[in-house]
């Protein structure tokens, strides 16, 4: 039933000509998913250093709060913009992207990912003012950080398998994948 | 004793002969001679273990491409951070010299992490980026970059605080930040040719 929806709102906007537009284009599409790619470098980048700020791995002689309060704009705007061509990358392929079982675990893993930063910020804002020159967090803040460092690696990893057409659904042997990915008796289109 | 032979200019003399020896490679007919010269190693690179396993088991290469992407996080992360801070937008309230060193030593492993993995992708694919020129561009950009980076920016940002013009950092900031999104571009543009 959801699946379906899913697939009749892909077809849908499969069909409207922006999307073919950008699919079809070489120079356009390419610039989209490099963008996607290259802004891991801002974003993802800066996440990292804020993590291992926390783990003490990455410089553990600055104060945890600057680091997480001054970091957290450039973060965002890099968030933002892989957001932004993550959004057009799915709207030029709509129907295999929305039968990805790569995109759909990538999506799932980056609600739990949010929900950990939110939980992460609290901690954090809660907590910082006792430990600000630690090299390392206390042990909450730092097992978020370890799931937020191996929670986005999957991401990243799920994000580069939705390229492969290992579990594409005209290849897909498997009932439970078939449900996961959200195929629909064979109907598949690029 | 002299620390060096050339005097206290060892690390510029040594930036020019690079790009004067780069510059001669590049108009001469030895850059022809050395890619043909360069084709045994490639067809080698793909015989090897690495090779085999990056041919062979598609799961295996891409997981060592996303592994690839994470060391490009890193070293984005931690050039942004540092430059930066050089430039004067970042961490201002934190030593200069501080925030460059620690963030020098996760470039550090960021770029060993996407060596040791781009040595293993370009085995598996050895031969068809042999022929890719952008594939080249990428190795100009990554040899650029390194050199750049040991040889110019780091003896620079070392220098205690006003030693330096602002303005000078600043460009090198620049600089630095647009080399290494230059390597990313054109290893992103790998995968579109071809």
């Amino acid at each position: 039933m959801l699946n379906e929806f899913i697939f009749n709102i892909a077809v849908w906007i499969d069909d409207t000509r922006w999307s073919a537009m950008l699919h079809e284009s070489y120079y356009m599409y390419n610039w989209v998913e490099s963008t996607h790619v290259l802004t891991l470098m801002v974003s993802l980048g800066i996440l990292f250093l804020i993590d291992l700020r926390m783990l003490g791995v990455a410089l553990p002689d600055v104060p945890a709060s600057r680091i997480a309060e001054r970091l957290n704009l450039p973060m965002l705007v890099g968030f933002s913009v892989m957001v932004i061509t993550g959004i057009l990358l799915v709207y030029a392929v709509p129907v295999r992207s929305a039968q990805s079982v790569w995109l759909r675990i990538k999506m799932v893993l980056m609600l739990g990912c949010l929900v950990n930063a939110i939980f992460f910020h609290r901690q954090l804002s809660a907590s910082v003012s006792s430990w600000d020159n630690e090299p390392r967090a206390p042990r909450k803040l730092r097992i978020g950080a370890m799931l937020s460092l191996g929670g986005w690696a999957l991401i990243v990893m799920c994000g580069r398998f939705i390229a492969y057409d290992w579990f594409d659904c005209q290849y897909n042997d498997s009932e439970l994948l078939a449900v996961v990915a959200g195929c629909i008796d064979g109907q598949t289109r690029f | 004793m002299p620390a060096s032979l050339l005097g206290p200019y060892t690390r510029t003399i040594l930036v020019i002969a690079i790009l004067a020896v780069a510059l001669a490679f590049a108009l001469s007919n030895a850059r022809v001679e050395v890619h043909g010269n360069l084709l045994p190693m490639f067809e080698w690179m793909e015989t090897t273990w690495f090779g085999y396993i990056g041919k062979t088991w598609g799961a295996a290469f891409a997981t060592v491409e996303a592994v690839h992407l994470l060391g490009l996080a890193l070293l984005g992360g931690s050039v942004i951070v540092a430059e930066g801070r050089l430039f004067g937008v970042f961490l201002t309230d934190v030593k200069q010299g501080v925030i460059t060193a620690r963030c020098n030593r996760t470039f550090n492993i960021a770029l060993a992490t996407l060596i040791a993995t781009g040595v293993f992708m370009a085995c598996g694919v050895a031969l068809k980026i042999y022929y890719l020129p952008v594939y080249w561009y990428k190795m100009l950009a990554l040899g650029a970059g390194a050199l750049f980076h040991y040889l110019v920016r780091q003896p620079l940002v070392e220098r205690g605080p006003g030693e330096v013009n602002p303005w000078l950092l600043k460009l090198m900031a620049i600089a630095s930040i647009m080399v290494w999104f230059t390597v990313a571009a054109t290893g992103r543009w790998i995968g579109f040719s071809g």
